[in-house]
Formats: C-alpha cells, structure tokens, sequence
C-alpha cells in the first residue's frame, strides 16, 4: 500500500454539526491541498452520525470509522484516530464548523517546517464576554507556562508522527496538545485563518467548564514544571504553610510569655497549628511524589534526543522509518492504542 | 527487556550487543551547553591526555540545546576524528539529563563524565582509569586547589558538601566536581533525573559500589562564563531531602513517614495529657484549643503513617528498586569453581597491561592483582577486606 501523505482524524463526540455538509466542506478544502490523504472518523461511544458517515462510505466517499466502546473523551478519540491513521503527518480536526476550509492550504504549507501546526481564527466573531474569557484563559496560561497561544480552543492542527508518539493526552486534554509539544522542545507554530462562517457555539459555558479549564492550567503548570521533582513543588507551598503557621505560634507564645495573654483560650493557637499540619502534609506528599518517580523512573526519560552524529553515518530521527518500522511491527507506534480491529 | 520498540532507530547500543565490534573501553561525557569556544581546545585536550595512553575510547559530546554554535563546531569533529560521537538534545534540559543522555549512548565499560568548560583537566582521566582498575566502582574528584570565587563558590560549596556528606551518608569532599569515574554496569542503572548530578554518587550508593575519591587539577575558567550562581540553595536543600528518601528509605517507606509521625505524635500526646491534666487533676474547665491541637497533631500522625503505606505500595509495584540493584555490585568471595560472577570480571577484560606505568594512586593494589590473575582464582576475604579498607581510607 502506497502511504497517504496526510491522515485526518476527526473524532465525533458531543458537539456535532450536520456531518454530511462538514464532510463535503472539509473534502473541498483537503483536494485543494494537492496531496494524498484519508479521513478517520472516530465515534466517541455510541453516536447517530456512525449510520450517516456509513452511508457516505458507502456512496464511495474514502473514509474510515472508528467507534470506541463507551465515550473517552476527546483527547482518548484522537489518539485512537493517530494510531489507525497511516498518513506520514497528522491532521486534527473538529467533528463542527470552526475554520474554513479554504485556509486548508496556508496549514499544511506551514507545517513543512514546523512538528505542530495550530490554527488561530482570526479575526473572530464572538461576544465581548466570550472573548473576555479566552483572553484570560490564554493570558492565564501564558503567565504559567511562558508559551503564548492565541486560540487552544480550535482543533485544526497538523502535526507530525513525531508529536502524535510522543505526547500523550487524555481525557480533556486535547487542547493542551500544543503546550504539551512546545514543552517537549518541538516547533510548534500558531497560523491565523479565517474562521468559517458557520462556526458559533450556540450552548453556553457552565461553571462547570470553567472549573475544567482551570484544572487544565493547574496540570499543565504541574506536568510541565514539576513532573520530576514533586517535592520542589509540594516542598515549596509545604515549608510556606509551615513557616507561617511556626511564626503564628512563635508569636501567640511570646505574648503568653511577655504580656501574660492566656494561650489556652485563644482560636488563632489552634488556626496556626492547623497551618503547621498542613505544611507537614504537603511535604510528606511531596516525598511520596519523589518516591514514585525515582521507583518508576525507567518508564520517565526526561530528556529527548535531537541528533546523533558519529563517523560511520550521521543518523537523523527519519520519522519515514519509524513510520514503516511501526507498520511493519503492526502498532508499535501506540502500544497503549491498539488499532481497532475490522468488523 | 522484551517490552523493547522497534521503532526507535536512535535506540543507543545494548552493551555487549551487536555494537560489541566497537569493543571501546572508556567513553568520556562531555556535557555542553553553549560551549562554542570550548569544544576544540577540549577534545584537542583529551585526544592529547589518552592518546599515549593506548586506551580504546570514546568522546561524547552532548550538546544540551546550545544555543550558540557548540553543536556544529562539535559535529564537525566525528568525520575526522571517529573517536567523538556527539549526542544533541532536542531542547536545553539541564546538566543532569544531558549526563544521563550521555550515560546512555556511551559503549565503554568504564565512563568518564566531566565538565565542558576546560576546568577538569582530562590528564586526570587516565589515573582514574588506574583507580578503577583496582577494583572500584566509582571514583570521584576531589578539586584541592580550586581556581573559583572564594565566597560565591567555595565557601557554599564547601558547606554544601558537608551537608550531603552527613545526609546522605556518602562523604565525599566535592560533589560539585564533575569529573568522576564510573563502571558503566553499575551507572547505566541508577537512575538519574530532575538535578541529581550533584547527588550521583548518594544515588549509585544504593547499589553498594565500591568508591574511592582522587586528587585532580582544577583550572581557572578560559572561555565563556559560569552557569551556576548562588540561588539554587533552597532547590538543593529540597533535593537533599528527595534524594535522603529515596536512597535511605526507599525501601522502607513506612519507616520513614513513621519516623516523621514521631513528633506529631509526641505533642499530640503532651497536649491531650495536658488537657485531660487541667480537668481531671486540676478540676479546671476543659480547654478546647489544647484539646484541639492534641487531636489536630493526632490526625496529622495517622495521616503520615497511613502515606507510609502508601509509600509501600509504591515501592513494591516499583521498578526502580534497590533490592534489585544488589547485582550490580555482587562479587563472589569464595571460589567454588564456578567462575566468578560477571560483575567482578569486567575489570579483568579491561587490564591495559603495562600501558598504565604511570599509575598515581597506588591503593588497594592487593585487590587488584588477586582479581586479574585467573578466573578461578578469586581474591581472599583478606583481600576483600582490605580492599573495603582502603576504599573508606580514601575517603
């Protein structure tokens, strides 16, 4: 089999627009490439649209599905989609309207020097609030991660196997896939396009999302600073607690001492020891994390190598030969993802 | 090892597998971080130390994401020179992952790291080499003439190494002093991460290695300027106390949250007895504060022991164990006609015969000379014991 040079992974999951026009648009857009490619649907649990995309493979449309057991999320869907996907770079994208797929192009004309392409819609129709919203997210992220990115929400991406191997996602993570490969020393590069015209959230963000964003940031910050050292992390807001709640105390019994205020009746001795336990947790956390990264540290390699040069050949990580490697060894590329089996 | 992908063509050589040709004897780690000045001035300086010494060996230069011109000054040296391999890491890491990258790409039975700035001088390499082949498995610098800043180096390095001598249990007397000695075995399995590459020899202590501490020279800095400054005090006293878990509980967690329970449970208990004091004894109302904090101080003792068992959990579903690092330094004493065991014969294989004339440090000969004899003539526990002496003697 001759490899595609593009595989397209779009995973199908809660928030889904007519699939059928999606599906046209985004063939229009991709024929505009000039490349070879093939689309991988994956139905993230049971889905109404598995019947239509059947019906569209039936009429001839080259299309794959894939359809998960139970829902997984979308980051999970992806990865699946990666491991099925032949392609020699990976595109995401999303199962709605978010980017025109006139801009396809001006995509994968970036990513020939780049291992991780995201696009930015711009400019952006949105409320003033919801911009309000992602400004803060992004600048929030920016403050913790040093990575400036514009627009995380968007699922047009392309990257290549490299990056697909090499981080892994779950969950809710999808978004954070760029932050993730920056930080792995990969180029990752943000391109403006324009935004489809049918592209418009039309549910409305609960508590709940913002709580899960705000999470996200708090892993990203944790993963991406602190992944080794847990008791840099722990041992630091630990010794905080601690040294407060120490001063808290030092304080309350130089005044039973000196000035004769009683000690045993007062609520802020009991907020300071309070403090003091809880520094103590902390950092007994923090040397339960160093314990399980120096006990598991063989499957944690911090390091990822660029290039080696030696006399007899200089060897370049050729993801081509991983790629054919890995057919040849069936999914050695995704052991954890296993290719769906036909049926 | 059967977990293993077949994918990774940038795999580095299984020791004695198919790169077995290569058949290199000493691999020196270079790690190099914006270095561009340095780069020839040191191989020039290494090639010129163990060239007449005969030694097959290997340079590793790891480029840690320079960001100036270290990698192509260092890539343009294997074409000419075979005997340099350069290893460039996709991003900057830090010290350690470019030693452990270096650890692991390296073919030689025994492995020298040192610094890339000109400050270790690599004629020192062959004396450890000598120091090695008495049968040590570590061997370690000691910078006595140190060429830095008083007060912004030596003094809180000085501190520092008493510090992680009396923690860790390991004294050696510059732990900052890159240049050290290694037999491959016994650190390709130690795992090395985070910023450990001050606490390399604590952490290969939990395999039991035989150790001794060398003089070297230490040379002013000729090129390009110092990375390190006075502000990872508090990162390496947080280290300290990583690395004093993993290696003096690791294998007993529980002992070691038990032992921080210790004084939650004493003030929990004098603060409860000294309430239960006050009401009973005294008949004076019942004080909740000091009640409270009794209770607080109790919990926190639980809460400790209950992440001891955690701690065990962790430890037995682990790989990195330190029960399972015994083999790497295991030697048989007594020869019952089976050869000896394959940790020990390494250094036998490596014996130079007289190219090593100019042997510095004469200890631990005895060692040495039962070791490399025969196969089946295992040293003495006579032997052994003196060997073992004059380890601790060096340090």
């Amino acid at each position: 089999m001759r490899r595609v040079e593009l595989s397209v992974v779009i995973p199908v999951g809660k928030r889904v627009d007519d699939i059928e026009s999606l599906h046209h648009d985004y063939r229009r857009g991709l024929d505009r490439c000039g490349l070879t490619y093939e689309m991988i649907y994956v139905l993230d649990g049971d889905r109404d649209e598995g019947r239509r995309l059947a019906e569209l493979r039936a009429d001839g449309e080259p299309i794959e599905i894939v359809k998960l057991g139970k829902s997984f999320g979308e980051a999970t869907a992806l990865m699946v989609g990666f491991a099925n996907a032949d392609g020699a770079r990976l595109m995401t994208l999303p199962a709605y309207f978010q980017v025109d797929s006139n801009e396809f192009p001006k995509l994968v004309a970036a990513a020939a020097d780049a291992d991780l392409v995201v696009a930015h819609r711009w400019p952006r129709r949105s409320g003033r609030f919801e911009a309000l919203r992602r400004d803060g997210f992004h600048a929030l992220l920016r403050a913790i991660t040093r990575q400036s990115f514009h627009d995380l929400g968007c699922s047009v991406r392309i990257m290549s196997r490299r990056v697909a191997k090499e981080i892994t996602i779950y969950g809710d993570q999808h978004r954070l896939l760029p932050v993730l490969a920056a930080q792995q020393g990969f180029a990752v590069r943000e391109v403006e396009v324009a935004q489809s015209p049918q592209d418009e959230f039309r549910g409305r963000y609960r508590l709940r999302e913002y709580v899960h964003r705000l999470l996200d940031l708090f892993t990203v910050f944790f993963l991406t600073r602190f992944t080794k050292k847990p008791l840099r992390f722990f041992g630091m807001i630990g010794s905080a607690t601690f040294a407060v709640g120490a001063l808290f105390v030092g304080v309350l019994i130089v005044q039973r001492m000196l000035f004769e205020m009683p000690l045993a009746d007062r609520p802020a001795l009991l907020l300071s020891c309070l403090l003091l336990v809880l520094g103590v947790q902390l950092f007994a956390l923090g040397l339960l994390g160093e314990l399980i990264i120096f006990t598991h540290a063989k499957d944690l390699k911090e390091y990822k190598v660029a290039d080696v040069v030696e006399a007899r050949a200089r060897r370049r990580e050729q993801e081509d030969e991983a790629g054919q490697a890995s057919r040849a060894a069936g999914s050695a590329e995704y052991p954890d993802y296993p290719r769906a089996t036909s049926g | 090892m059967s977990d293993e992908r077949t994918d990774d063509a940038m795999r580095p050589p299984q020791p004695g597998g198919r790169d077995a040709r290569e058949d290199v004897e000493l691999s020196v780690i270079v790690p190099l971080y914006n270095e561009e000045a340095n780069v020839l001035p040191l191989w020039e300086a290494i090639r010129s130390a163990l060239g007449p010494t005969g030694v097959r060996y290997e340079v590793l230069l790891v480029d840690d994401g320079s960001s100036d011109a270290t990698f192509a000054a260092a890539a343009s040296l294997p074409a000419a020179h075979p005997e340099v391999r350069v290893v460039k890491l996709r991003r900057n890491y830090g010290q350690t992952a470019a030693m452990a990258a270096g650890i692991e790409h390296a073919r030689g039975r025994v492995l020298v790291t040192m610094d890339g700035d000109l400050q270790n001088d690599p004629l020192d390499i062959p004396r450890f080499l000598a120091t090695m082949q008495e049968g040590y498995d570590i061997v370690v610098g000691w910078r006595h003439d140190r060429k830095d800043k008083l007060w912004t180096r030596k003094v809180p390095s000085r501190i520092a190494n008493a510090l992680i001598g009396k923690v860790t249990g390991v004294p050696i007397r510059d732990n900052g002093c890159s240049l050290k000695a290694y037999r491959s075995d016994v650190i390709k399995r130690i795992p090395l991460y985070s910023e450990m590459h001050r606490f390399i020899p604590a952490m290969a202590s939990l395999a039991g290695p035989r150790l001794a501490e060398i003089k070297v020279r230490h040379h002013a800095r000729r090129h390009g300027s110092s990375k390190y400054g006075l502000s990872r005090v508090y990162r390496v006293l947080l280290d300290l106390l990583a690395v004093k878990t993993i290696i003096g509980f690791a294998s007993r967690p529980a002992g070691w949250f038990a032992l921080l329970a210790l004084p939650a449970l004493l003030i929990s208990t004098a603060s409860l007895g000294a309430s239960l004091y006050r009401l009973l004894a005294l008949e004076q109302p019942f004080s909740t504060p000091i009640a409270g904090i009794g209770v607080l101080f109790g919990a926190l003792a639980f809460f400790l022991l209950m992440i001891g068992m955690i701690g065990e959990l962790v430890y037995k579903t682990g790989d990195s164990r330190e029960d399972r690092m015994s083999m790497l330094t295991a030697q048989r004493l007594t020869g019952l006609g089976v050869p000896e065991a394959p940790a020990a014969a390494t250094f036998d294989e490596l014996d130079p015969g007289g190219r090593s004339d100019e042997q510095a440090s004469g200890g631990a000969r005895v060692g040495a000379d039962s070791r490399s004899a025969r196969a089946d003539e295992t040293p003495s526990l006579a032997a052994r014991a003196a060997l073992i002496d004059e380890a601790k003697e060096g340090l």
